[in-house]
């Protein structure tokens, strides 16, 4: 987003001197809001007022990194408020809790473990979230050390006592974990310590105002790769925060609240903690600490990251091929639709209500539905030939029937003649498959 | 530095909608229900009014419900015999704000219970429970309208939630809440045009009645495109607050039926390793589609297993905590 | 686009009658007719007939309130007559209208900031209106720098770029157009846009045709309200079809109705 002509004028020298070959400073603001001059252009611009158009100019919310290597994490870089205007770009770092007074040995165990395979996407937890829960320095650096040797993971390093960061960091500095958190005490041993290891920092206020304040303070020793975190735990106060935070960076291009943000749930419960997370995880939160490590808390949580983080400008797709719904065997009818997540899913959960097992061949459409993806010649009598050879279909049934959608009934003759297979058309909208199946195969 | 808190000023606001009616409305319900007349996004206390917390109600058939996984059916025992005890037991035991009965045994193809069976039931768990009712039919079209009418007829002035009207099959439903003081569900394919045209051809009937419409956008469950359904709803949303009367209707949404359908809610563990515990998993699965769904908008929730109704009920009265700046 | 119904206005024999008379039922019949169709705010103008135009100003504002809940655009060159527009006003008005011309600037801002109104600033300086866009553009920016200085929001202010007859101005109508774009880029948030619709086709022997395709046209470059007749049945189905191409409104079959009927 460019900068407006009036934020351009407040910085130029107001003198009308034309030396950049505009009448009046006014029209020159105006031809570099165009994108038609460049500030060079004046030479009296002074440099203070170079940097505040230039840091105008730079994208509302910073892209941050955490981890080393191919285990980088990069939050922030967000411009919208809505997912429907264009895309949120950086999904949610789910992040689990562990303390340094836990068995560490068998709760990293448990958290390596965690992953998860579901409609051909894998997932893992992104990062581990230590603790100094003892209080004591000696037994944080010791925990460090058994992170490093017991997991991957990247790691956010919790504690607001400078000394015991600086000896876990020492342990664990390659890993470039999230050094957490400079606090208005803390600050400045705390930026020290991130900027001579180039670590991301959190920074923890005690509510927006603080928040701000601090972050000035440490942007003005120099450091910017920092992560928000406004100290509130209560859900209703930290959606307002996420809320207010996302909104002053891309509406206002509010400097200090230009990063990514961290939220921490606040329940014993697990379930509860799952509650939490899902609304920080919903409502802007780059990274979300929680304390439940149990993969059926885990599955929703990432499913739902899955989806709320796709491009709504792009259909989403399945994986194209053969899918058993049930247990499906050799005598079990097969359905046939599209990749269009929607449409597959839809065709899906009546597949499964009908508690046939069965096949659904899912062609590859490149994500789009039966009608446009007919009309756009992908969904063809050819196209549904080839995926019926190329998934062995008829290596996995006995019989040669397949059901194509109401749709797109015009295709049975040509595919017939194509396939070899009987086909048979099925309703035209998905509702109409349960009856459709006990009718004709239960 | 203090910082400028965005506040957001909207042209308008979600139209309030009431549902049941006590005795002196003309119903027998011993409270009414309110739902809607926000006047900002999702529990943004600090910048409108949000007067009524989302609602959960409570899903009660008129048969045993024999294809809901095990472990959903021993959240409930006995009482899933007796529509009438169950009813009592979601709102007694666990806190639903209302029932939504579904008329599963209506079905040609289950029981092809006949409207006289239908009003037979509600009058019961009408008499069971104080709280206001959704209504469903079986889901077959030719069915549901036939039955519709004398249901509607059958507990004139209760002001119930009448389901479903759909583009193209409105117009029984919409009749039978003119004719006998009832409110609607309009039900749109995941479709927000279609959303705001029927509102519009139902308001064509009775003008009256906009202000007794909810909009089912219909969800899809986690992981089965439940991005959709959230977009439509910020959308449908913001363009209420944004004056747009013809979508400023509260929202309902059939998340236990979309979610338990689904194989995270019934696959044994031992079946997926990776997915963890079924019991477990499967309440989580419908409980984290409804918290996603509240921050979409989502107005009245018809839920299933009383864990996730409880968790879900816990989650909206912290979000009506007051978070003002 | 907001439509601001041009109506209530007493250059028309109707308007001037009923001024003269103090018999509101014109005035209250064209304010609940242009509500029903679809009118944002209701121009409010004396006209030329009356000489106390602080009274009449004054009456016209409060019997059209009587009749509709519309916010009011006060329309006069002369601001003792809009102050007491103002002073009635029962929410919010807009006023219309100020020149880039400093002295007039210092006083209606300083009306807009004691009533909480909005204004409609005309890209016009003593010397007149200007040919080109940048020229019309800088007095857009003397406006926004005035709206600034006295605190009020600028989303609160509506530029006129000031359009001239297509019959004997021709050359302005691209200027026109492209001055809509560049004010878009004068602050963040910009300042709206307003035009005079029937101004375009003064003159000439196509009026509601110029005024329809000159209004989509516009909207496509920016423009945000137009003082037009809010009763041209073709006039408001084009604009609610430009706000549906424009996403400005979510789509159904029967959009025209929805935009007309907002106000019922
Ligand atoms: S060179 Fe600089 S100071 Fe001179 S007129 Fe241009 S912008 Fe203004």
């Amino acid at each position: 987003m460019g900068l407006s002509g009036l934020e351009i004028f407040k910085q130029l020298p107001k003198t009308n001197c034309k030396e950049c070959g505009y009448p009046t400073c006014l029209a020159f603001a105006m031809a570099l809001a165009n994108g038609k001059a460049s500030l060079d252009a004046c030479p009296d611009v002074t440099e203070e007022a170079k940097e505040a158009l230039a840091s105008a100019a730079a994208p509302p919310i910073k892209m941050v990194k955490v981890g080393a290597g191919d285990r980088v994490i990069e939050m922030g870089d967000e411009t919208e408020i809505f997912r429907h205007d264009k895309r949120f770009n950086h999904p949610t770092a789910v992040t689990v809790e562990v303390k340094d007074t836990d068995d560490l040995d068998a709760r990293l165990a448990v958290i390596n473990d965690l992953t998860f395979e579901r409609v051909g996407q894998e997932y893992s937890v992104d990062m581990i979230a230590l603790v100094n829960a003892s209080g004591d320095a000696g037994k944080f650096k010791a925990a460090a050390e058994t992170v490093k040797g017991k997991t991957e993971k990247n790691v956010v390093l919790v504690s607001e006592d400078t000394a015991a960061m600086e000896g876990a960091l020492d342990v664990l500095a390659e890993r470039k974990p999230l050094v957490y958190a400079a606090n208005k005490d803390n600050f400045e041993k705390m930026t020290e310590l991130a900027k001579s290891k180039e670590c991301p920092l959190a920074v923890k206020g005690e509510d927006l105002n603080s928040l701000a304040e601090l972050v000035d303070k440490i942007v003005a020793l120099g450091y910017k790769e920092l992560v928000l975190d406004s100290g509130s735990r209560e859900t209703s106060k930290v959606l307002a925060d996420l809320t207010q935070i996302r909104r002053l960076a891309v509406r206002k291009k509010f400097r200090a609240f230009g990063y990514p943000s961290i939220a921490f749930t606040s329940k014993d419960d697990p379930q509860e903690d799952l509650m939490q997370a899902g609304v920080y995880l919903s409502k802007y939160a780059s990274i979300v600490v929680l304390k439940t490590d149990k993969k059926e808390h885990l599955l929703p949580l990432f499913s739902w990251r899955a989806n709320l983080f796709t491009d709504p400008q792009k259909p989403a797709q399945v994986q194209p091929g053969l899918h058993a719904i049930g247990d499906a065997d050799e005598n079990s009818p097969v359905y046939c639709t599209t990749n269009f997540s929607l449409s597959f899913y839809l065709v899906e959960g009546e597949v499964s209500s009908t508690r046939i097992p069965s096949y659904i061949l899912s062609v590859d459409t490149n994500g789009t539905s039966v009608l446009t993806a007919y009309a756009d010649n992908r969904y063809t009598a050819e196209s549904i030939a080839a995926a019926i050879k190329s998934t062995g279909l008829e290596d996995k049934v006995k019989h040669k029937n397949i059901v194509i959608p109401g749709l797109v009934a015009v295709l049975k003759g040509s595919l017939e003649d194509e396939s070899g297979w009987d086909v048979t058309v099925g309703p035209r909208e998905a509702s109409g498959i349960t009856k459709f199946a006990k009718e004709k195969f239960a | 530095m203090a910082v400028e808190i965005l506040k957001e000023k909207y042209r308008s606001q979600v139209r309030e909608v009431v549902l049941g009616a006590t005795k002196d409305e003309g119903g027998t319900r011993s409270a009414t229900i309110k739902v809607g007349g926000e006047s900002t996004l999702p529990f943004l206390h600090f910048e409108g009014e949000v007067p009524n917390p989302p609602v959960v109600a409570m899903e009660v058939w008129d048969i045993f419900p024999e294809e809901w996984p095990q472990n959903l059916k021993d959240a409930f025992g006995d009482a899933l015999n007796d529509p009438a005890a169950w009813a009592k037991k979601c709102v007694e035991e666990f806190g639903a704000d209302l029932i939504a009965l579904r008329f599963k045994g209506a079905d040609p193809d289950v029981k092809d219970a006949s409207a006289e069976d239908c009003i037979a039931v509600l009058k019961t768990v009408l008499e069971a429970v104080g709280v206001p009712l959704i209504v469903y039919g079986c889901g077959k079209l030719e069915k549901d309208n036939a039955i519709i009418g004398p249901i509607g007829e059958a507990a004139e002035g209760e002001n119930l939630l009448l389901g479903v009207a759909e583009q193209e099959n409105y117009k029984s439903v919409a009749s039978a809440a003119m004719a006998y003081k009832h409110s609607v569900i309009a039900q749109s394919p995941i479709d927000i045009n279609i959303a705001k045209q029927l509102n519009i051809l139902i308001s064509e009937m009775s003008t009256p009645l906009l202000d007794r419409i909810v909009i089912d956008p219909t969800i899809a469950a986690l992981g089965y495109g439940i991005e959709y359904s959230y977009s439509i709803m910020e959308r449908a949303r913001f363009g209420a607050l944004n004056g747009d009367r013809m979508l400023g209707m509260p929202m309902i949404g059939n998340v236990g039926h979309e979610v338990w359908s689904k194989k995270e809610t019934f696959i044994p563990v031992d079946e997926e390793p990776g997915w963890g515990d079924q019991a477990e998993r499967s309440l989580a699965w419908e409980a984290v589609t409804a918290i996603a769904l509240l921050q979409a908008g989502m107005n009245i929730l018809v839920m299933r297993h009383p864990q996730a109704v409880k968790l879900v009920k816990q989650n909206i009265d912290e979000l009506m905590q007051d978070n003002s700046y | 686009m907001i439509i601001i119904g041009e109506r209530i206005n007493g250059m028309f024999r109707d308007i001037a009658k009923a001024i003269r008379e103090k018999d509101p039922t014109a005035v209250q019949e064209w304010a609940k007719k242009q509500e029903a169709m679809g009118s944002g705010y209701l121009d409010i103008n004396v006209g030329p007939a009356v000489s106390d135009r602080v009274s009449a100003m004054r009456w016209l504002c409060e019997v059209t309130q009587e009749a509709s809940k519309l916010p009011l655009c006060l329309d006069s060159t002369d601001y003792d007559a809009i102050e007491a527009g103002l002073e009635v006003c029962k929410q919010p008005a807009m006023i219309n209208s100020v020149p880039a011309v400093q002295e007039k600037m210092d006083r209606v801002f300083q009306m807009a900031s004691k009533y909480n109104a909005e204004v409609i600033g005309l890209a016009m300086s003593e010397e007149g209106i200007p040919k080109d866009a940048e020229s019309r553009v800088a007095l857009a920016m003397e406006l926004v720098a005035n709206c600034d200085a006295h605190g009020i929001p600028i989303s609160n202010l509506y530029i006129d770029p000031l359009v001239l007859p297509c019959n004997v101005g021709q050359d302005h109508g691209p200027e026109v157009m492209e001055t809509l774009r560049q004010i878009k880029l004068l602050s963040d948030p910009p300042p709206k846009t307003v035009v005079g619709l029937s101004n375009i086709s003064l003159g000439t022997k196509n009026r509601e045709l110029i005024n329809r395709i000159f209004a989509v046209m516009a909207m496509s470059n920016g423009l945000d309200a137009a003082i037009a007749d809010g009763c041209d049945e073709e006039l408001i189905a084009a604009v609610a079809t430009a706000r549906i191409i424009l996403n400005m409104d979510i789509y159904c079959d029967s959009y025209v109705d929805v935009f007309k009927n907002q106000n019922l």
